[in-house]
């Protein structure tokens, strides 16, 4: 028999006849479509065991009480902690992407060794063994040739016990040089000793914001960041229904502004002459609150010194120098509101002026801290209900004095390297020109702890050329940011989700409240808690070092150091006084004169305006400005909150300038236009976006965009704005007090 | 197109020629060859095509459900509960079982085995799970056992009364459970006798129909999507 | 048992958003994203291809410098109910893969029914819904803090906010272990309702007199998106300033003064 055509077709014919009728090709077909819609490469989650863990966040200096959802070991959710006094059940966007840091994939895993040329990113994996090793050898080699005090340490965290070990470590090593980093909090801080006469270790100020129905915010960014984000958040919905009144003077219509009761654009820079402009109207038309002014308050009125000659007091410098004409024309704000503006002020049953700008992560000027400190004094709110005090640090069990050490005595007596009397008010901005100068002295070690000065400082060129000049830098970072790509060793810390520590103070909040932070997660890599690195490194050390830092491991340190708060701390994840009360309304001040200080000889708030770096070769004025889905700091933006960056600040890789359409017109610009941005720092390229809500002859730009190292999901987004703008040092505090840099554009 | 059309007619024509057969045999062929087709792509369909598309997997150890059920005290909630928020919690986890089997208890290989491989190095045993629904179904044991109060034995049959586990097979395709897609291929096409024969979307509704006077959804009368869905 | 189901009460799942107190901080929309496993690439800035379940628009009142004002509005799905439940999205849907649900309130998304047509998007009044552009892909260990109570959605097709429906199932299910039938205000509460620092989200039923919702929504400045449309949606807007309501339904600058709030 032969197989012919015919045969065969029908034989085809039949196959498929016969395919048709069995279950196959529909099977099949189905069987597709399900695949299609569950590709496998789509990852499924894992079920399991639903548990929630208390901890706290310390991505900012809110601190607030988070509670962590996990599903057997994995993390699924951050939700805010119901019940924390901080933040009450509420979260911010940054805490909300808290899993996202732990789970990066830029992690440092394991400590690290520079290979080839610093920055390059070439590293080895080292053992722990090997890194305390090599730290320890380096800065024993120092010690040995008397240059204990050419070591630097940075923090960026708080005043936490680890912030408490690391300067402990350096001073038992022999120097003086110990950053933190400074913020609002410093010139705060300052203001309240000079005018208060707080201790210098009062950790921060203290405000009753929730108290206060008249709030006069210098730019303060209340709803971008300043402060506790979420306890500011609460506080201004509260504001709503107490029917507080928020009044917000920027140049720039922020998230801030726009929720205010009123937005006042003022020329930049020129906050301290309108605070002064308004004491001027308070005390012009008698309506500062005598009864505290007369009774508590001293450099109100002129006083004869010891020299017999008459010192100007507050009263005669303000009514000489702000008249509303005058301040007018610095502002330029119609004289008629500036009256009326300090009328409503006085007028308010709890009014309260407010310093910092943005998320205050800059110290900023005296001048203004001081000015609008007075304006709170003249109205009477310091130590009193909704009003402005200093909150002193929490009783502490003293640890044991550091052993007595030759070596380490003649090292913290060496003057410090940024020129600052004592690390509370340490100057972190000063310390790249120092290194640079090799003036007082070369810096020949630098240990960075929870920060990333080489993207947060100011002028980022000369900052990086600083870097270089130190021979020896050692990173505590958990990420690959911009400091940890370039030091020598990489000694990597656990992500705060894997940390036991204490978060002492929320910052902008009315009372002392100290949150643990707990462990929620075993460490996912070779990482170690920086509290036991440090205590590592001491034993390393040897000597009285090793005596000094004698702990067997960073939890017993812990304990000993929160005495017995760590019960309630454990039991419920925070402790404050229940008997303490904030604020406390003494009269009493720890000043020379035991009043509070208008003006003393060591100071009188005035108007000597932070110069503006630039000629009248650059006609505008670039100013920095804060948004809360931008997280600015040493937490670098996780991938969540970048996606919700507006397309008016990040449009693809590009950053955008806002910029008012009249001054868009005259500069031939229009929406989108990229163009070249010029500073005396910098320049950079970026996107117009026309914005109706800013100052016309000012620029933005905000900060936290920029990043060069960590991954592709932070990194190579729009301009870093320290790039552009140097640090202008305040005469008085000699921190950071620029608040913009003069710039032109030119079409790119 | 027209040149090969043109191609096909000279090439059968040509077949016509050169045929020396009678056309009825001829036919026969092809009719014979049609069956053929036919039967073989039938049998294919029917009898291989099912057995190939499965993969079939031995559970890791050879659990006996009999055995178990008598020891304990809670019937199958003792070691499939539901946890307080109402999660179901599944095949058990070491942590339940080591209370017992911390060391070798009778003389069954399989134990031995549990021991040696899992309980004493720690690692949790990969069951496969025969009844487990695609990660788009939110299925609430709670709702069916504690609001409806049903029993086990009511969707998963007498599972709890075998002694061997049966063999696992794994649609290659869809990933699917056999057990999810039929038990059988006339359990497939929708002809079932129990609860446990088919458990794809219509058998949920079918019950859900019945047992629910008030259908939510809009579009086809029968339940909100959201009842099952996620 | 038939007679106990017949029972429950039919709800209308809704929210009340105070555009007053709404400091436009975005936390609503990383709550979401974080909550739902919405994925994210290396440049979101094209927001035509950025999946946000609950996204916050900025709306100007169109005043020059300094008259200039703003407002933010957040935006999930709108959960319309059209007339009888035929909200825009579900009338069009060719593959019954979106549907609404009378029992409460809820417009449902099933991905694995869905084939990325996309005429629900089209239809959409409120650019509510997304499509997936691109496989889902996390980078390596991120996919670890995906939650499994929310299926991840592929590649081609269509999503939107679901209220969060799996909360609604686990607070049944916890009802159910401590044999309640019905659940507290408090038991199902949305992502991002939860989320929000500022206190702008209220969610509940908005049949139920005793939820929050019930009252918010009857204030004298609540209004509706696109009210004049007829969607009918479910999500309750209160602004004291009256270019805002305005602006939430598209009045023409000479048109009269707003009909609503």
């Amino acid at each position: 028999m032969k197989i012919d055509r015919r045969s065969f077709l029908s034989l085809g014919i039949g196959a498929a006849a016969g395919t048709a009728l069995s279950p196959l090709p529909w099977k099949l077909m189905d069987d597709v479509s399900i695949w299609t819609q569950n590709w496998p490469w789509t990852p499924v989650p894992a079920a399991g065991e639903s548990t929630y863990v208390n901890s706290v966040c310390t991505l900012c200096p809110g601190s607030c009480g988070i509670t962590v959802r996990k599903v057997d070991d994995r993390g699924v959710k951050i939700e805010g902690m119901k019940g924390h006094p901080v933040n009450q059940g509420g979260i911010c966007m940054l805490g909300l992407a808290g899993l996202q840091l732990l789970y990066a994939p830029d992690r440092i895993k394991t400590p690290l060794k520079r290979s080839g040329k610093r920055g390059d990113g070439n590293w080895i994996s080292i053992t722990w063994d090997q890194a305390i090793s090599e730290v320890a050898g380096k800065l024993k080699e120092l010690r040995a040739n008397g240059q204990a005090h050419t070591v630097a340490g940075i923090t960026g965290s708080g005043p936490n016990t680890v912030s408490r070990l690391f300067k402990r470590l350096l001073t038992a090593f022999g120097s003086p040089n110990f950053f933190t980093t400074p913020s609002m909090d410093s010139s705060y801080r300052l203001a309240l000793q000079m005018m208060n006469g707080a201790p210098p270790d009062a950790i921060t100020p203290g405000f009753d914001l929730e108290n206060a129905d008249f709030i006069l915010s210098f730019g303060s960014g209340l709803l971008d960041g300043w402060g506790s984000p979420v306890h500011m958040f609460r506080t201004n919905t509260a504001w709503r229904k107490t029917q507080a009144r928020v009044i917000q003077i920027e140049p720039r219509l922020s998230r801030t502004a726009a929720k205010a009761d009123r937005w006042i654009a003022i020329t930049p820079g020129s906050e301290a002459a309108l605070a002064l402009g308004i004491a001027h109207v308070l005390i012009s038309e008698s309506l500062y609150r005598k009864e505290f002014v007369d009774n508590y308050t001293s450099g109100f009125e002129g006083v004869v010194n010891a020299t017999g000659e008459l010192q100007k007091g507050f009263k005669q410098h303000v009514l000489e120098k702000f008249s509303p004409k005058t301040v007018s024309e610095l502002t330029g704000l119609d004289p008629a509101a500036i009256i009326l503006l300090a009328r409503e002020f006085a007028k308010a049953k709890a009014p309260i002026a407010l310093f910092g700008k943005g998320q205050g992560k800059q110290p900023g000027s005296m001048d203004e801290a001081l000015s609008i400190h007075a304006l709170n004094a003249l109205v009477g709110v310091i130590n009193q209900k909704g009003g402005i005090y200093a909150l002193p640090a929490p009783d502490y069990p003293g640890w044991p004095a550091i052993p007595p050490d030759p070596i380490a005595d003649s090292g913290v007596k060496q003057p410090r390297i940024d020129g600052a009397s004592s690390d509370a008010f340490s100057r972190l901005n000063q310390l790249p020109s120092a290194v640079l100068s090799g003036k007082p002295y070369p810096l020949n070690a630098l240990l960075v702890m929870e920060a990333n000065p080489l993207y947060t400082m100011p002028d980022s060129k000369s900052v990086q050329e600083a870097f270089d000049k130190i021979p020896f830098v050692v990173s505590f970072s958990s990420f690959m940011d911009e400091t940890a790509r370039n030091a020598d060793l990489i000694l990597p810390n656990h992500v705060y989700l894997e940390r036991h520590e204490d978060a002492p103070l929320p910052e902008g909040f009315s009372r002392p409240v100290i949150s643990l932070s707990k462990a929620v997660f075993k460490p996912l890599y070779k990482t170690q808690h920086v509290g036991d690195t440090l205590i590592l490194l001491a034993k390393g050390l040897g000597s009285s070092i090793a005596e000094a830092l004698s702990w067997k491991d960073f939890d017993t340190c812990l304990k000993q150091a929160m005495g017995d708060k760590m019960d309630t701390l454990q039991k419920t994840g925070y402790w404050t006084d229940p008997n303490a009360v904030f604020p406390d309304g003494k009269m009493t001040f720890a000043t020379p004169s035991g009043k509070f200080e208008f003006a003393s000889s060591a100071f009188c708030p005035g108007f000597t305006p932070v110069k503006i770096e630039g000629d009248a070769t650059y006609p505008l004025v670039l100013i920095p400005c804060d948004t809360m889905r931008l997280a600015s700091g040493d937490t670098a933006n996780p991938p969540f909150d970048t996606k919700i960056v507006e397309e008016t600040i990040l449009l693809h890789q590009a950053s955008l300038i806002e910029i008012n359409p009249k001054t868009a017109l005259s500069q031939g610009l229009s929406e989108n236009d990229r163009v070249l941005l010029q500073t005396p720092r910098g320049q950079a390229n970026v996107l117009v976006h026309l914005e109706e809500g800013i100052m016309p002859g000012v620029i933005a730009l905000p900060r936290g965009l920029g990043h060069t190292a960590y991954d592709d999901y932070i990194a190579g987004k729009g301009v870093n704005l320290n790039r552009l703008m140097g640090p202008v040092a305040d005469p008085l505090s000699g921190l950071d007090a620029a608040w913009g840099i003069k710039a032109k554009l030119s079409k790119a | 197109m027209s040149n090969s059309d043109d191609k096909t007619q000279a090439v059968s024509e040509k077949t016509v020629e050169t045929s020396d057969r009678p056309g009825g045999s001829s036919k026969g062929i092809i009719v014979l060859c049609f069956f053929i087709g036919l039967a073989a792509s039938l049998a294919f369909g029917w009898g291989v095509f099912p057995k190939l598309l499965y993969s079939r997997k031995q559970q890791p150890i050879d659990f006996n459900h009999s055995l178990h059920a008598g020891v304990v005290s809670n019937g199958c909630e003792s070691c499939h509960f539901l946890r307080d928020d109402g999660a179901y919690s599944g095949a058990p986890k070491l942590a339940q079982c080591i209370d017992c089997h911390q060391d070798v208890q009778g003389n069954s290989p399989e134990e031995a085995k549990f021991v040696d491989q899992y309980v004493k190095k720690g690692i949790e045993v990969p069951w496969l799970v025969y009844a487990r629904q695609p990660a788009c179904v939110f299925f609430s044991h709670a709702a069916h056992i504690k609001a409806a109060k049903m029993d086990c034995v009511t969707c998963h049959g007498k599972i709890g009364e075998s002694e061997h586990l049966k063999v696992y097979e794994q649609n290659r395709i869809s990933g699917y459970s056999r057990d999810i897609e039929g038990a059988s291929l006339i359990n497939m096409l929708g002809f079932k006798k129990h609860t446990w024969d088919r458990m794809k979307m219509d058998d949920c509704s079918e019950c859900h129909q019945k047992q629910k006077a008030v259908m939510g959804s809009v579009q086809t009368q029968k339940e909100g999507c959201f009842v099952c869905h996620k | 048992m038939k007679s106990e189901q017949n029972q429950e009460n039919t709800k209308k799942f809704g929210m009340v958003i105070d555009l007053d107190v709404c400091t436009g901080c975005g936390s609503c929309m990383v709550a979401c994203m974080a909550e739902n496993n919405v994925p994210f690439r290396k440049d979101e800035s094209d927001k035509l291809k950025s999946i946000t379940w609950m996204r916050v628009y900025k709306l100007t009142n169109g005043k020059p410098y300094p008259e200039t004002d703003i407002c933010y509005l957040p935006r999930p799905c709108q959960h319309c109910e059209g007339h009888e439940g035929h909200s825009p999205c579900v009338s069009v849907c060719p593959a019954t893969a979106t549907d609404y649900d009378m029992q409460t309130g809820i417009v449902s998304q099933i991905y694995t029914r869905c084939f990325g047509c996309r005429y629900c998007m089209a239809a959409c009044p409120y650019h509510a819904r997304y499509f997936n552009w691109y496989d889902p892909v996390w980078p390596k260990g991120m996919e670890k803090y995906l939650n499994p109570d929310v299926s991840v959605r592929m590649r081609g097709v269509v999503e939107k906010c679901s209220l969060c429906i799996h909360r609604y199932q686990a607070a049944k299910n916890k009802a159910f272990m401590e044999g309640k039938t019905e659940i507290e205000e408090g038991d199902y509460q949305t992502a991002c309702t939860q989320a929000c620092p500022a206190g702008a989200i209220t969610f509940g039923d908005l049949n139920n007199p005793s939820h929050a919702v019930y009252k918010l929504k009857q204030q004298p400045h609540a209004f509706r998106l696109l009210e004049r449309l007829g969607a009918n949606p479910k999500i309750y807007y209160v602004s004291s300033r009256e270019w805002v309501r305005r602006a939430g339904d598209n009045y023409l600058k000479n048109e009269g003064p707003a009909k609503i709030g």
